[in-house]
């Protein structure tokens, strides 16, 4: 099926498809270029892979390599099952086909940009160690796009590892003013701090406080390094300098509640509570699941304390006392929900026949009371990552119920062509052994011979139709005939017409002889390759007559050897859902359960300061009685 | 009562202090668990692939003989002067196949994809297929036109693929029959 199309080669193939596998990684250096299809089953298998359903893509390309089908694409079918089990996210497998591959002769150029590839996924995934090993074959230098997301990974693993001062000095030759440069700012930053150099961590933080965003991740960025800076300086007891950073952090972002907390903590340090409250009350009307917004009900009866104002304190302890009672008991809520499994079911619900695999996204969370614990839930890596294993495996049972149905109809189907195989059998080997093809094939052998010995001896009257046949005998009889031997002029007269007719006949058998020759022998021709047919017909089906059995046998072997496996593996998928069930379960009741701690560790601290304010209360009463 | 209230508040610090270490580790656990339950589930993904390669193959040689098979493919080749929303199959006059395409599907054939859009079982001899393009042609208009091939179905399985293409020089689509033994 050559499309006129480019040529592709094996080498730009793997950028090709690494490309069309995670775009982002190739897009800036590789050119859209199409594949040529060579092979209609590899056709087949693009035309599943370009519209992500990455399961039948996957199933197809391994079906024809087993049937040896993509001859002509032996090498680009490799890559592509590679980059397909990627999307698929089932990322060892593919990382053992791109290492076989990357084991031959392959530029450098792309081994490099390959390795990064897996080191990028492996990264994603968690697998901090194998990222770093991947990352070590980079031998030579990526794109530049590319080396910046390495270093940036390396740096991360590092930190992830604990390594900060390695992870300072690799991003502190850091060269160029793109957005990665701001990234590995913000990177040291956060190493030096956690490595105690906050002096040195405040300068860098510093600096990206007042960068000029020009996308919506910068100023994310920009307000998470003002964040980290106010409340190093607030750690630092240095208030005043901490409020200028905390303020620039957007009224309106993922890190709007812990800078207004630190605005008016700032304030609170300069005993300057009228201020304080300022931020704080505005917290107070935010989601209770984020711990800036909890601590905020606590240091609002705080600020109003210091300020005098016991009973309206008295009031806001109360409130927080109450509100974190109901948060609690919707906690409670939740976690039933959660640990009755229903919420999980949900998930799948929400978008049942989408794509699976490494790309998959929820698109909506189920609707209900839980939704927005859901929310941050999601946020959790392992727990995005462990929804689309449940997802995938979901997937997997529902495949798995569809061949157990399909393989019930087979086995059936296969009974029903055997039982009228079996009737039809002795019919058939009836019919074969009344016909006597070895005596037709002699009977022709023998007319060929005939017609050879009349073509040799010119015998123009064996070719003779039967009406002429009998005219001739008739016309020799008379000639046969005494009377005509007489010596009258009549006898003369008719012995002159018979010779007269004979010769006429004689001259037209003569004229026909080749003709008719070269009639019969094209129908004995015809005949002979009839019989060469039926002869091969013949072969067929004495084949299929062997053969069948052992079809049969075969197919009946695969059908009720599928049926086992189909239904071990069935088994296999269940455990490993309720397995990746308990873990998702485990993961969302634990961090429900940190945030019920929280709750309680609060409402404590409310109780606390509510007792201590009755105190104080009933000791001016009492004095002042 | 301030004293107090601070002295809390620095407990509360405290503790989130200490519950971020332990939430450390136990995020190691729980990246370890997960990649654990990870790990067994793509060894049962790849399993379960296997399985679905044998039962695919299965499939096909008991629903498809080899000898009776034929697989009539659709592929696009370009496709700038021609949107296909439709395909008509008829084989010997019999109606076989009516395949109205996604916005997906399409795209998936304009970058080279080939759709296997139908499998038959048919005797061994000569046969007549006529395929029904439907879509939208040059300037968006409505476009329906029809190919025909004889062929002759031999043993073996036998491949018959629709080829929709454009001709540049008349800035028209073309569509065309092919077989493959």
């Amino acid at each position: 099926m050559p499309r006129g199309r480019s040529i592709v080669s094996h080498l730009r193939s793997l950028l090709v498809l690494l490309a069309l596998v995670v775009p982002s990684a190739y897009a800036a250096t590789t050119e859209k270029e199409p594949i040529v299809v060579e092979d209609p089953h590899y056709g087949e298998v693009l035309f599943y892979f370009y519209q992500e359903d990455y399961f039948p893509a996957i199933v197809r390309l391994l079906a024809a390599q087993e049937q040896q089908k993509l001859d002509d694409h032996a090498e680009d079918a490799e890559l592509l099952l590679g980059g397909m089990y990627l999307s698929y996210g089932h990322h060892l497998e593919a990382a053992a086909i791109f290492e076989r591959m990357l084991a031959g002769n392959v530029s450098s150029d792309i081994r490099d940009r390959t390795w990064f590839f897996l080191a990028k996924i492996w990264y994603q995934r968690g697998y901090f160690e194998k990222s770093k090993e991947a990352l070590n074959f980079i031998e030579g230098e990526l794109p530049d796009n590319l080396r910046r997301e390495a270093l940036m990974m390396q740096a991360q693993i590092l930190i992830e590892s604990g390594e900060f001062d390695s992870a300072i000095s690799l991003l502190q030759n850091w060269e160029g003013k793109t957005e990665w440069a701001s990234y590995a700012k913000f990177n040291i930053g956060v190493a030096l701090v956690q490595s105690g150099r906050i002096e040195e961590a405040q300068q860098v933080l510093a600096e990206l406080g007042v960068l000029n965003p020009f996308n919506e991740e910068l100023t994310s960025l920009r307000d998470k390094a003002n964040l980290a800076l106010g409340y190093a300086l607030l750690q630092d007891d240095q208030p005043a300098a901490a409020k200028l950073p905390l303020q620039r952090v957007r009224l309106e972002g993922p890190f709007s509640n812990k800078a207004l907390l630190g605005v008016g903590w700032a304030d609170a340090e300069m005993d300057n509570f009228q201020r304080a409250l300022v931020p704080w009350m505005e917290l107070r009307s935010r989601d209770l699941l984020d711990s800036a917004v909890l601590e905020s009900m606590l240091a609002i009866p705080y600020a109003m304390a210091k300020l005098d104002s016991i009973s309206q304190a008295a009031d806001h302890y109360l409130n927080a006392i109450e509100a974190f009672y109901e948060e609690s008991n919707r906690l409670d809520r939740t976690i039933s929900h959660i640990e009755s499994g229903e919420m999980f079911d949900q998930f799948l619900t929400t978008d049942p026949m989408g794509s699976t695999g490494w790309y998959w996204q929820l698109a909506q969370l189920p609707e209900g009371p839980e939704a927005r614990y859901l929310f941050h839930l999601l946020a959790k890596h392992e727990f995005q990552e462990g929804l689309k294993n449940y997802r995938d495996l979901d997937y997997l049972h529902r495949n798995l119920d569809t061949w157990q149905g399909s393989i019930d109809v087979y086995s059936n189907m296969l009974e029903t062509r055997k039982e009228a195989y079996e009737e039809r059998l002795p019919r058939v080997e009836d019919a074969l052994g009344r016909a006597d093809l070895d005596g037709m094939v002699n009977h022709k052998l023998d007319l060929d011979s005939t017609l050879n010995s009349i073509d040799k001896s010119h015998d123009w009257l064996a070719l003779a139709t039967p009406a002429e046949f009998d005219m001739w005998g008739e016309i020799t009889g008379l000639e046969a005939t005494q009377a005509l031997r007489s010596d009258i002029p009549e006898a003369a007269e008719v012995r002159d017409k018979i010779q007269l007719l004979k010769g006429v006949l004689q001259w037209e058998l003569e004229r026909e002889f080749k003709g008719r020759l070269w009639s019969i022998r094209r129908d004995l021709g015809d005949a002979g390759e009839a019989l060469v047919d039926t002869q091969r017909s013949r072969r067929q089906i004495d084949e299929t007559m062997r053969n069948e059995p052992l079809k049969f046998a075969d197919l009946s072997e695969r059908v009720y050897g599928l049926g086992p496996r189909i239904e071990g593996m069935k088994m296999r998928v269940d455990d490993a859902l309720a397995d990746q069930r308990t873990f998702l379960q485990s993961i969302a009741i634990g961090e429900l359960q940190a945030q019920k701690e929280r709750l309680d560790v609060y409402t404590l601290q409310a109780r606390f300061a509510l007792a201590a304010i009755y105190d104080i209360s009933s000791s001016t009463d009492g004095e002042a009685q | 009562m301030a004293k107090t209230i601070i002295s809390l508040i620095a407990l509360v610090t405290l503790s989130f202090n200490v519950a971020a270490v332990a939430q450390d580790s136990e995020e190691a656990d729980s990246r370890e668990e997960f990649r654990s339950i990870d790990r067994d589930v793509q060894t049962l993904k790849k399993e379960v692939l296997d399985l679905n390669r044998d039962l695919f193959l299965l499939e096909e040689e008991l629903l498809f003989p080899a000898n009776s098979q034929v697989a009539f493919f659709v592929s696009m080749d370009v496709g700038e002067y021609f949107e296909l929303d439709a395909v008509n199959i008829k084989i010997d006059g019999k109606e076989v196949a009516n395949y109205l395409y996604t916005a997906r599907e399409a795209d998936a054939l304009i970058r080279g994809g080939v759709q296997r859009v139908h499998m038959a079982n048919l005797k061994t001899g000569d046969h007549e297929l006529v395929a029904i393009f439907t879509g939208k042609g040059p300037h968006v208009r409505d476009y329906r036109r029809g190919a025909t091939l004889n062929f002759n179905k031999g043993i073996g399985a036998k491949y018959v693929e629709l080829e929709i293409t454009d001709r540049v020089k008349k800035q028209q689509p073309e569509f065309v029959i092919k077989e493959w033994e």
